[in-house]
This record gives C-alpha cells, structure tokens and sequence, in this order.
C-alpha cells in the first residue's frame, strides 16, 4: 500500500471496537457490581487490595483484546500499540500524578467552589493529563512510518489514555487499601472511558496535523480542547454522583456518573468518526 | 521503524503545544496560590489577623480568641488557633511555655515536646513550642488509625498577658501547609 493509499484508509474496525469497548466496559461494571451483590465475597486487606487492581487493569485488557482481534483484519503494530499504552502509564506514574497531587496539590483546593473546581479541572488536572498523552504519542511513533493514517491519532492516543487511566485507577485502589468492588468498579470504568474519550479528542488533532498542512494554532487548539472537556466533564460528574441525602436516607448516584460517562464517550466518539471520515474524504478528493 | 525528518512548522507546533500548556499550568499556580491564601480580616479582644477563608471557625471558647480548621486538608485538619492568657508581670514567656506544655500534655494524647526556643518572629520575641501528639478519635464506631499530628506554638508575652498562637497539622501535612502559616501568623497583630 503506497504512503498515499495508507492514510486514506479509514479503518472501519476500529471504529466499530470503539463502540464494542464502551458497551463492554457498561457490561463489565453490570457483571462486577451484579457479581458483589449476590455473592457478598469477603476480603481480607491483601485480597482485597490485589481484587482492586486487577478491576484497574481490566479496562484497558478489554480494550487490547478487541484491538487484537481487529488487528487481524487491518494491521497495526501491536507491540507499537502496547508501547504507548505503557509510555502513558509510565507518564501518570512519574510525572502525572506528582504533579497534580504534590506539587499542585490538588485534593486541597480544587473543591472549595465551583469555580476553583472547573479552573483547577482545566488547567492544572487537564492541561497535565492532556500534554503527557499527547507527549506518549508525539515523541514516540508519530514522526515513525507506523503513524501512516489519520485514524492512528486516535488509535495510539486511545492507548496512551488507557495507560494513564489504568495507572489513575491502580493508585486510587493502593491509597485507599483496596476499594468496594460494586462502587469501585463503576470508578474505574468511568475513568477508563474519560482518559480514552478525551485523548481520542487530543489523537484526532495528532492524526490531521501529521496529513495535512495545519497552523501552528491547531495543536495546541487540541490539546486545549482536550483539557477544558477533561476539566468540564470532571465538574459535571462531580455534580451527577453527588450522594442525595432525604428523611429516608441516602443514595449513591454512582451510576449516573457512569451513564454520563457512556454517553460522553458515545458522543465524542460519534464526533470524531464522523470528523476523521471527512476528513479522509478530503484527502481523497485531493489525491 | 522509520524515523522521518521533522519539518520547521511541526517544530513550532510542538513548541507551540509546550508554551500553551506551561501558560496554563503557571495561571493554574497563581490560581491556586490565590485560593490557597485567600483570607478573612478577624478581629477579637484586640487582636486582628487575616484568618483563612474557607476554613472552619469554631466559636471562641476559654482563653481561645479564634480556631479555624482546614476540612479540606486529608488526615488530622490543619487548625490554626489563638490564645490569650492573663499572666504576672514579671513572668517568662519560658514559664508561659511550660503552662502550655502542660496543659497540652492534659489534654493530648501521646504528646511530647520536641523542641523549644526562644526566636525572633516578625520583630517580635517570641518562644517557640515544638511538639507532637496522636490525635484519636474518641467516637468508638470510627474505624481508622489514629493520626500522627505535629504542632506549633509561638508565645508572645506583653504586659502582663501572654499570646498563643498555634499550628497544628497532620504529620504528612506539617511542612507543605507551615508556609501558609507563617502568613496568617505575620498578619497578627495585637
């Protein structure tokens, strides 16, 4: 396939696996939270703990079974694809969640009004999360031949944002000594479904910067639109799960987070097959 | 694996990315900071001082003129306090010191002193307490390791009164939240 023919490839499977993988991470949680509730497993601290990380882990192992298994019918490098995964991780671990949590110190501050929750969301939390994604793919594959499409943006970004969200999901389960399985899951998958959604958003940008002649504003319109989406839906689930307190007691909205999360995901995802198909037919109109 | 040569215009685009994210996490900075020192003037029996604004301000009790607690701080919350004690004239702040010592040694579990001294704050003379205490939460059904918590007391000692002014915060916390400390203790006047 010459350079030219390889970038107007749209990739159909993984559009359809994008799909696939926010229906299975609903289903995922459904079976989890089902499975606690009739079996009411008992724990001890270290049980619980190791049951915690695996839950983190298994997001982004759903993920990588439904790229594998397209990988059969399109191509595309799989250890590239599990390299970025790991730079993203590796990214959050070192760099990621020092930042925000230390240096920022985040926890302190970010909720003492709604103003300081969507500022601190978009420009410390979303800024860092955004540029360290951003950086997994960009200083890695993309000025490598493996990067040959628009849709790899989104591909090798998704993976980098799976990385950073498995790290996100793993830390929280460690500093908390093991998490509730039902509520812990529900978690999970809504930071596995963010950290994707939003670096497709940063991965779109990639893919249309590589192929055709942007200006010097586009990435960093990226990257910025990534952080304020990142930032804005951070507030919004904060306000969607927000425990409801009445005479009779009270009850968890965990699970409208995670409907928010599904539909943001869907959304986003809608949007960016629709921008990238356009923009394939551009490049093909001009081929 | 290919590596392809890097035009000028993705060089100014990566740096481009690099400058619009340093520019937001430096607001961000000054956006915290500004939150992080956000302050409310306070004033009681002749001491004003630029308390914390979103803190927790409890209702002066005893010889206490003000407390406020950070309830966004993780652990033990990081509480400011200050005191005033009717002395002697002629007594110490060193005396004061031990009274304090004392009391705490009452009222707190686990506590000991660490270290005391007599240190200049501000232009003023004062003597610094340096302790630490468990602090345990007396409600049995509250199912959590008792915290580590270091304090902090500076005692003024004029005309015949003494002022205490106190830090306290979780052991993990102690050092990141002192500096903010040592602004609300330069604002106190008495």
């Amino acid at each position: 396939m010459s350079e030219n023919e390889a970038r107007l490839h749209e990739r159909k499977h993984f559009w359809r696996d994008e799909l696939l993988l926010i229906l299975s991470m609903v289903i995922f949680v459904v079976v989890v939270y089902a499975l606690d509730n009739a079996l009411q497993p008992v724990f001890t601290p270290t049980t619980l703990l190791l049951a915690g990380v695996l839950l983190a882990i298994i997001p982004a192992g759903i993920w990588l079974v439904f790229f594998n298994l397209q990988d059969r019918a399109e191509p595309e490098p799989k250890g590239y694809v599990l390299a970025i995964f790991g730079l993203g991780a590796l990214l959050a671990a070192a760099i990621g969640i020092p930042v925000v949590e230390s240096l920022f110190r985040v926890s302190h501050w970010i909720h003492t009004s709604t103003v300081a929750t969507i500022l601190g969301g978009i420009l410390v939390v979303g800024f860092t999360q955004e540029f360290l994604k951003y950086a997994a793919v960009r200083y890695s594959i993309y000025h490598t031949d493996e990067f040959d499409e628009p849709t790899d943006g989104v591909i090798y970004a998704t993976a980098a944002g799976l990385g950073y969200a498995t790290v996100l999901n793993i830390q929280f389960v460690v500093a908390n000594g093991g998490v509730d399985l039902g509520a812990g899951v529900i978690r999970m998958a809504v930071v596995a479904l963010a950290q994707a959604t939003f670096s497709g958003i940063t991965g779109y940008f990639l893919g249309r910067a590589k192929f055709e002649s942007e200006p010097i504003w586009w990435m960093p319109l990226g990257i910025t639109l990534a952080a304020v989406f990142n930032g804005l839906f951070n507030w919004l689930q904060g306000i969607v799960i927000r425990p409801t307190v009445t005479l009779s007691g009270a009850s968890n909205n965990a699970w409208l987070g995670l409907v928010l999360a599904t539909l943001i995901a869907l959304l986003t995802t809608g949007l960016l097959l629709w921008l990238v198909r356009r923009n394939i037919k551009h490049l093909q109109t001009q081929a | 694996m290919h590596t392809k040569q890097v035009s000028l215009g993705d060089r100014y685009a990566e740096i481009a990315v690099i400058v619009v994210t340093m520019i937001a996490l430096v607001i961000g900075w000054f956006y915290k900071s500004s939150i992080e020192n956000a302050s409310l003037p306070f004033s009681a029996d002749g001491i004003t001082a630029q308390a914390p604004k979103g803190w927790l301000q409890t209702q002066p009790n005893g010889d206490e003129l003000f407390r406020a607690i950070d309830i966004n701080s993780t652990g033990f919350g990081t509480t400011y306090s200050i005191s005033k004690l009717t002395i002697a004239e002629d007594v110490p702040a060193l005396e004061v010191a031990s009274i304090v010592a004392l009391n705490h040694a009452q009222d707190l579990l686990a506590f000991r002193v660490l270290n005391q001294q007599e240190v200049q704050v501000y232009g003023r003379t004062a003597y610094e307490l340096e302790y630490v205490f468990v602090e345990s939460n007396p409600d049995l059904t509250h199912s959590e390791f008792p915290k580590v918590v270091r304090g902090i007391d500076y005692i003024f000692v004029e005309n015949g009164q003494a002022f205490v002014v106190s830090y306290q915060a979780d052991e993990n916390n102690y050092d990141d939240d002192l500096n903010r400390f040592l602004l609300f203790l330069r604002s106190i006047n008495f």
